[in-house]
């Protein structure tokens, strides 16, 4: 017999019901309408929220009003840094003029060299102060994670409030997931010494947001 | 089964012994376990921040995870089937010698020489790296505390703090010697040092493996997706950066729902670290899409029973909610006593007395449900309401039925059972029992040679209470 079947066999038998064809019609539909747990009770400014979250997490945050004023605020974010200004974009952010601020970007995957890496975001969850990025072909997943510095634009009408309404918007967008859904909060860290907390494990050493638009509040 | 082989679980009584006399362990202990409680309660305070309730979301939790299992085999082939359909491939492994196979078979089959793993304790009950070692294969730790321990040819003693048992200057020697330096006089301000040359090592790891292994925290029915909670971003490179990544998972680690998933997200992380979400929550589904520019060319699932399906329908079938968060482990007086070396098999704490014996053979680890203080704190701390020292009574039961215990030990507990069920004579011994303790005490209230169990005056002295019986007290504070 194969393992396949020996172990679902013993689950079967464990489990101890026999009408197999009707718990399966029962789970099926329950997929279609999920159920949600208890949520969060926050104030109502997400916005607000968020940046107090994704501060608390080791990101920092800059907020401007419109996309065209990303490149400057890349261009300050790195000079104040001293870091680098090539960076490697998400080719979904690549139409952004960046190098009318004096920065040099190629919208690609990110390589090991790479030490800047700007991405745009799916949405951002308030609860948590938490991006989410979606995998693909105009948002390859290396960006936000090989360079030691990730720069995330955040639209603040996509900041929603809890990882329940980024999966309703996930859904009602996209149907299907990606191959990597990514939620990321704060730069990668590890506390596996002596259990000091060290940011900068394998991941950004710096994460860095830019909330982009008015403050106006997502559905 | 494989796994009993290689299990020191009978040993505890003798290397717990050893712990408790080594005191640098001793030291790193005391240093830790304060940390791991004050920041779960942290995190707790988080939720009710946002007016959430521990009980009422643990209660959801625990519920979430019962009806998973209470239709296992339904939600096992839902997830196989959307799995399959997302372009990922699933295998099943009956133990842990099936599962090694598999991953060397898939290894060689893809012309792997290298292999970067991100923390699955699943691996460790197959013995997976002395497998791919002994094909040839090179298999490389990437969580830092994983890799400490590598290096030190020492399986993990914690399931999320691997290395917690080791001190700075004994990760700098394995540093310094791995990576062919001086050795350096290291404080704690040297730390992120250290971890920032880890990170350019393992970084060229994770750019030449051909191979990723990780575990998975959660696998989703709805999607056929694996759930992966990290902090270091290691998860994240093992997933995306090599051409072929293996998820190896236990079959009890489903959920239905994103919702599900997104209610245990909030149990998880506080219990585990006290952290309101990890750094890294990657939800992968399927392989590299047209036109995508990373990620891994095949994804195959290994889904390993390994003796968790004969738990189902038993009086142990609790066990199975675990979300291995360690918080157990980390409120333990016990395990903080000894560390997790001392349980002699993957799982430590009071999760690990009560999976070792179930996994590995109730015979084969006889002392670890009775590594307890009866204290409870496991049961309370834990997001999915196991009764971890419910259940560790009833290994003990077994053991008694099954005649597994020492016969004085058999005697006496018959005896004080024919006694305690009739409550005169019971009584009556107890009133003589507490004059002889008392008159042992001679009137200082501690014992300090107890020639009965001597074992219980070897480090200390017996406290005794007042020559009175509970009965005799209670009875003189009603007439009062």
């Amino acid at each position: 017999m194969s393992a396949r079947d020996e172990i679902l066999g013993r689950v079967r038998r464990g489990v101890g019901k026999d009408d197999f064809a009707a718990r399966r019609a029962a789970a099926e539909a329950g997929l279609k309408t999920p159920a949600r747990g208890p949520q969060p009770v926050m104030a109502a400014d997400l916005v607000a929220r968020f940046k107090v979250k994704a501060e608390y997490l080791a990101s920092t945050v800059d907020t401007v009003a419109a996309l065209a004023e990303v490149p400057a605020a890349v261009a300050a974010y790195l000079s104040a840094n001293g870091l680098s200004r090539q960076a490697v974009a998400t080719p979904d952010v690549g139409g952004l003029n960046l190098s009318a601020a004096g920065l040099q970007v190629e919208a690609r995957a990110a390589v090991d060299a790479d030490k800047v890496g700007i991405s745009g975001s799916f949405c951002a969850i308030a609860e948590t102060g938490t991006l989410l990025l979606l995998s693909g072909p105009e948002t390859p997943a290396t960006v936000s994670l090989l360079p030691e510095t990730h720069i995330a634009l955040v639209q603040v009408a996509r900041i929603v409030a809890t990882m329940e309404d980024a999966f309703a918007l996930l859904r009602a967008e996209h149907g299907s997931l990606p191959r990597a859904v990514n939620f990321i909060s704060g730069p990668s860290r590890t506390g596996d010494i002596e259990q000091t907390i060290v940011l900068g494990a394998h991941g950004p050493c710096r994460v860095h947001l830019i909330l982009v638009g008015s403050g106006a509040v997502a559905p | 089964m494989a796994a009993v082989k290689h299990s020191q679980a009978m040993h505890f009584h003798a290397r717990a012994g050893e712990k408790v006399r080594n005191a640098a362990l001793q030291r790193t202990l005391q240093k830790a376990k304060p940390l791991f409680v004050a920041k779960r309660a942290k995190g707790l305070a988080s939720l009710a921040e946002d007016g959430l309730d521990f009980e009422l979301l643990r209660s959801t939790g625990k519920n979430i995870r019962n009806r998973t299992l209470a239709d296992l085999d339904v939600w096992l082939e839902l997830f196989e089937e959307r799995a399959t359909a997302s372009g990922a491939e699933v295998l099943w492994a009956r133990d842990g010698e099936e599962v090694s196979k598999l991953v060397v078979d898939i290894a060689r089959r893809h012309g792997v020489t290298k292999v970067a793993k991100s923390k699955s304790m699943l691996s460790e009950e197959a013995r997976l790296n002395e497998a791919l070692s002994a094909a040839g294969i090179q298999p490389v730790e990437t969580d830092l505390g994983e890799y400490i321990v590598q290096l030190a040819g020492e399986p993990p003693s914690h399931i999320i703090a691997p290395a917690v048992h080791k001190t700075i200057g004994e990760v700098e020697a394995l540093f310094a010697k791995e990576h062919g330096r001086p050795l350096e006089t290291r404080t704690s301000a040297d730390i992120p040092e250290m971890a920032k040359e880890a990170r350019a090592v393992l970084r060229q790891h994770f750019l030449s493996a051909e191979m990723g292994i990780s575990g998975a925290n959660f696998l989703i029915a709805e999607t056929g997706s694996a759930a992966l909670v990290t902090n270091e971003g290691n998860g994240r490179m093992v997933t995306t950066l090599p051409k072929v990544h293996v998820v190896i998972t236990g079959i009890e680690k489903i959920v239905p729902t994103l919702e599900d998933f997104a209610t245990l997200m909030r149990l998880l992380p506080r219990s585990a670290t006290g952290q309101s979400i990890s750094n890294y929550v990657s939800l992968l589904t399927g392989t590299k899409q047209p036109g995508d520019h990373d990620g891994p060319e095949k994804t195959i699932f290994i889904l390993v029973d390994n003796g968790r399906a004969n738990l189902l329908g038993s009086d142990y079938q609790d066990m199975l909610r675990c979300i291995r968060c360690g918080a157990c482990m980390n409120h333990c007086p016990v395990y903080f006593s000894l560390g997790g070396h001392a349980y002699g098999w993957v799982y430590p704490g009071p999760m690990g007395s009560v999976l070792t014996p179930l996994y590995t053979g109730i015979e084969n680890a006889l002392d670890l449900p009775h590594a307890s203080t009866g204290c409870n704190q496991c049961g309370s701390v834990c997001p999915v309401d196991i009764p971890l020292p419910t259940l560790m009574h009833r290994l003990r039961e077994e053991q008694n039925e099954r005649g597994l215990r020492p016969w004085s030990e058999r005697l006496s507990l018959n005896v004080w059972a024919w006694i305690a069920g009739r409550p005169a004579l019971y009584r009556w011994f107890a009133r003589r029992a507490a004059r002889y303790l008392n008159w042992l005490a001679d009137g200082s209230g501690r014992i300090r040679i107890f020639g009965l169990v001597p074992e219980w005056t070897a480090g200390r002295d017996l406290p005794v209470a007042s020559g009175k019986t509970f009965h005799e007290l209670y009875a003189a504070r009603k007439r009062d």
